[in-house]
């Protein structure tokens, strides 16, 4: 039952480019049970740092979850106590439901009017095929946002239930160790404000970019579409803070287990070769290690169900961000090197989508690709507990008898893996379809060049 | 590629052949075992020349390590523009050909010619940044791999270093005659050598070297890893075999047990025997005739696996030289054998650590590496087929030209990708091997007590994995070797049938120039006869009518 004493911290983004980062917070304020890391006795304990008790549940996402929850993507749910939380309320619930109806008509208002010659003005392009891509990215950006309600209106128990059970576990560490597992979550925020600024300059570039007067219906539409796009990738992020959120706690039962390897039992019995302390080191290893059994169950659960709560989401976001990157980089190299129609506000279009995506699809599949190597990585940190007596080593093999062929994997649907090599396959395809349609490009091209020439023969 | 068994001598003969001393004494004049990096000298030698590691030379001189240097740095930061300065002035003096190609030729063709002529630039630049932010931590990996020797000593499975010096003089000398004979064969067909500025051709050549030296560096080390994992593989192997050797010798013994039985002075048994009475029984030649010498252990290793002290245990497992030798041997046996099992576990898990922190410290340079690899063995074979046609190529492709020089320019890029990943698929197979190795000495000793170890261990051993990758994009497997072989295949099969495409295009036009100039010759004399121009005028319709 002791105070928040232990803050397990991020390490800065220059530190987490380090393969495996762990860092423990500085500030070790001791705990009035046991240090969680060190098996020692500690020292007299200080006077108990004062404790808010109305601490609200997931500060530190705060951010992005109310404009998820404004959105009417993520249910308003009330408070309960410091570790559950509770169903939304009607009237939340009714708001809920109201913009989720908002968002479908307006959904339907404008795929009519993407269909009606009102819309024709935003399709300027020099090209016909141009007109038909920005067409596609359309639709599918319409696609995702709407599928993405959807399944976030169906799955507003899970979302709660995931939250409950993150909760519990939180206080389980709290009521074990003493420790706070918090962190901050500033890139979410870096990430929200990122989002915004990229929407807001789109859509200010292709303001700028029609000419003519613009009519009321296609404000709308433009307006829908940063919206639709601005909350989609913001979804994203929410998926990538929760995976986040599982990783510190994987990260927090494998620093425990750490302890009990053996070269940091070695160190310890060298740094207290006098004190002679043979046993006591392994003392705490069975109640600590039913523990993280536990936790790693729990959490594997969680895992799962963050899983299936966005995974078609992921598939459509994936696809919609794929279709992005590819024809953005297109234009991109067409712009460049077309001869003399270099126009800047398209190039300053492309750089702004493919900034976007290309930020969204790293942050994805870093932060899968980081909870899942941490999850699969506490059967190998147990691997190196050796441990001198039967009983003991029966635990491990329990533990490591059961992940055997537990291959933990965050997927898209079960279509595929999301880690970074799903990052590496998406940019190997986006360049060979770049080569195909750069090269169809430059037949078509000299096509053109070469009637032009006939024309002025004849 | 060789995949030379490592030698490993047992405690007797080390104490005959290479540590001529007890080990007692070995310890406190000598280093138990050499380091590593005392084969690396000449490697590091022109490497520090070539401006690759910043590490300190005199310290490599006297103590074999590798430690920071500010002086190094700073020639190697100076190096590193010097190559920059060079090579931009080389792709400057012979950028004017291209120049002109740049009219004739597609914007694609010339953007990725671009590309290509400064990814080998991109690839050196990494692997001296990479070495730079690394150099600290280079020389913990070779400390690491000292302990780990020191650890496999202790276990009497000694390690012998002795042949990779050898192999890092045969990696350099195939080096330079690679580089030397594409660098020469160029420069006379295909360089026009008369103007002075042709001797710029030789920086052409620098990336490529540099890279190689760097790669030599991690592809050593790993061969060293690969090394360890089957000296553990070939100890535990030569447990099993001995115990068979045991396990015979006990089924002619039982015959003639009572001999033994009253024999107070030692048995006599062949030299074999005698090392598994040491190696399973747990009683030394030392501890048999009571003196201190099995106090190999240094300091740090005064602990076994658990973490308790040897010299408690010890004391405990000193019997008194029993009447029956045999079943004494038997009973000591397995806490024993679990403690070295348990040793060498440890160890093989530290090994995978260690591959795993030096995947982590080259893994940029193995990216880039395969990077400039597939693009570069890509665009060699499509301007090779480019020149075939009679097309212009870039210019810094020139070596294209000649199949022959294409031929060894591709063997030196392909050879070292693949060797590099082959290296690491050999490493990461050795180190699952050992597991096999292991259930080998359970089924073999078929003891229940045994086998509950084996099992314990066994699957911490399926735990430890080392893979390696490129930054987590791909692993370095034949898996991937074969995907990035039909990778090129698919690119080339596209590029060479648009080049074609664009051929037959470039060919109907000029074809249909002509027909029109004729035809308006023929309606010329026509027209002279005051004929119809009917002939004319139909050449003109159907030849007109598809294009416009």
């Amino acid at each position: 039952m002791s105070p928040n004493t232990w803050v397990i911290e991020m390490p800065t983004q220059k530190a987490r480019l380090h393969p495996y980062p762990r860092r423990i917070s500085p500030y070790r304020t001791p705990s009035v049970n046991r240090y969680a890391f060190s098996h020692e006795t500690p020292p007299p304990p200080p006077p108990p740092p004062p404790r808010t008790l109305e601490h609200p549940v997931f500060e530190d996402i705060r951010t992005i979850m109310s404009v998820l929850k404004a959105s009417g993507l993520m249910p308003i749910y009330e408070q309960l106590s410091s570790h559950e939380v509770g169903p939304p309320t009607k009237t939340n619930e009714f708001y809920s439901f109201f913009v989720r109806g908002v968002v479908h008509a307006l959904t339907i208002f404008n795929v009519y009017s993407l269909f009606t010659p009102s819309s024709a003005q935003l399709f300027y392009s020099y090209r016909e095929t141009d007109n038909v891509n920005q067409w596609i990215e359309l639709l599918l950006c319409i696609l995702t946002y709407t599928l993405t309600v959807f399944v976030c209106a169906r799955n507003t128990k899970n979302i709660l239930r995931i939250m409950n059970e993150i909760l519990q576990l939180d206080d389980e560490v709290r009521r074990q160790f003493g420790a706070n597992l918090s962190q901050n979550f500033g890139f979410s925020v870096k990430y929200l404000f990122g989002i915004a600024a990229c929407q807001t300059y789109i859509i200010v570039l292709k303001i700028y970019a029609v000419d003519g007067v613009i009519t009321p219906t296609s404000y709308v539409l433009l307006a829908f579409y940063a919206v639709q796009n601005g909350l989609t990738a913001t979804y994203i992020v929410f998926a990538s803070a929760l995976l986040r959120i599982v990783y510190i706690r994987f990260h927090f039962i494998n620093q425990l287990l750490n302890g009990y390897t053996y070269a940091q039992q070695q160190r310890k019995k060298g740094g207290h070769r006098r004190q002679a302390a043979g046993a006591t080191l392994m003392e705490n290893f069975p109640e600590d290690s039913l523990f993280i059994y536990r936790m790693h169950n729990k959490l594997l659960r969680i895992y799962k169900g963050i899983n299936d709560c966005c995974n078609l989401i992921l598939v459509s976001f994936l696809g919609y961000s794929f279709y992005t990157v590819t024809t953005n980089c297109y234009n991109l190299f067409v712009q460049i090197t077309a001869k003399g129609m270099v126009s800047s506000n398209i190039l300053q279009w492309c750089f702004a989508w493919l900034c976007m995506h290309v930020s969204l699809l790293a942050l994805l599949s870093r932060s899968c690709g980081l909870t899942t190597r941490e999850a699969n990585a506490t059967s190998q940190i147990l691997a190196r507990v050796y441990a001198k007596s039967k009983e003991y080593q029966n635990i491990i093999d329990k533990f490591l008898t059961k992940s055997i062929k537990q291959e933990v994997q965050f997927t898209a649907y079960g279509f595929f893996a999301i880690d970074n090599s799903t990052l590496f396959k998406i940019f190997s395809a986006v360049t060979t379809y770049l080569v195909i349609l750069i090269q169809f490009k430059q037949l078509e091209d000299s096509k053109v060049e070469d009637n032009i020439q006939d024309q002025q023969q004849t | 590629m060789a995949c030379r068994p490592s030698i490993i001598s047992r405690g007797s003969d080390v104490g005959q052949s290479t540590f001529n001393m007890p080990p007692a004494q070995t310890e406190s004049a000598l280093p138990m075992v050499q380091p590593l990096l005392k084969e690396f000298q000449l490697l590091f030698y022109i490497s520090k020349i070539a401006g690759i590691l910043p590490q300190d030379l005199e310290k490599f001189r006297t103590k074999n390590v590798l430690e920071k240097s500010r002086n190094g740095m700073v020639y190697m930061l100076a190096m590193l523009i010097v190559y920059v300065l060079l090579y931009n002035i080389l792709i400057y003096s012979f950028g004017e050909e291209d120049r002109t190609l740049k009219a004739s030729q597609s914007t694609l063709t010339f953007v990725i010619g671009l590309f290509l002529t400064y990814i080998g630039l991109i690839m050196m630049g990494t692997d001296q940044l990479t070495a730079l932010r690394n150099q600290g931590r280079i020389g913990e990996l070779y400390e690491r791999i000292r302990q780990v020797d020191e650890r496999l000593y202790k276990e009497k499975c000694v390690v012998d270093n002795s042949h990779i010096g050898g192999r890092i003089r045969f990696m350099l000398i195939m080096t330079f005659l690679f580089e030397l004979s594409i660098l020469l064969a160029t420069y006379i067909k295909l360089v026009d050598y008369t103007q002075w500025m042709s001797v710029l051709w030789i920086v052409s050549a620098i990336p490529t070297f540099i890279n190689t030296l760097d790669k030599i560096w991690f592809a050593v080390s790993l061969y060293a890893l690969k090394e360890r994992f089957e000296a553990i593989n070939q100890t535990l192997e030569e447990l099993v075999a001995t115990h068979e050797k045991f396990k015979l010798w006990l089924r002619g013994d039982h015959d003639t047990s009572s001999r033994t039985l009253d024999s107070s002075q030692p048995p006599e048994y062949d030299s074999n025997l005698e090392y598994l009475y040491r190696e399973l029984g747990g009683l030394d030649m030392g501890s048999l005739k009571g003196s201190g010498k099995n106090k190999v252990a240094p300091v740090s290793h005064s602990m076994n696996s658990f973490g308790e002290s040897i010299e408690a245990s010890d004391k405990a497992t000193h019997h008194p030289i029993s009447v029956n030798m045999a079943h004494e041997s038997e009973l000591s046996n397995a806490s024993k054998v679990e403690e070295k099992l348990n040793n060498l576990c440890q160890v093989h898990d530290e090994i995978c650590e260690i591959g795993k922190a030096m995947n982590e410290l080259w893994s940029y340079p193995i990216l880039s590496l395969m990077a400039y690899g597939f693009l570069i063995f890509t665009a060699q074979l499509y301007f090779l087929y480019c020149a075939t046609q009679f097309q212009s190529i870039p210019s810094l492709f020139r070596s294209a030209k000649n199949p022959f020089i294409t031929v060894i320019a591709l063997s030196y890029t392909s050879g070292k990708c693949v060797y590099l990943i082959y290296l690491s698929w050999k490493t990461s197979l050795a180190s699952k091997r050992t597991g096999i190795s292991l259930h080998k000495c359970g089924v073999v000793a078929d003891d229940n007590l045994l086998f509950e170890i084996v099992n314990h261990l066994s699957l911490k051993l399926l735990n430890h994995s080392v893979d390696f990758s490129a930054c987590g994009f791909f692993t370095l497997d034949m898996e991937t070797l074969y995907g990035v072989s039909g990778g090129i295949t698919s690119y080339l099969i596209i590029l060479i049938q648009f080049n074609l495409a664009a051929q037959q295009a470039k060919e109907a036009i000029q074809t249909f120039n002509s027909l029109n100039d004729t035809a308006s010759l023929v309606g010329a004399a026509t027209e002279m006869d005051n004929g119809s121009s009917t002939l004319y005028d139909l050449v003109t319709t159907t030849m007109l009518t598809p294009t416009v």
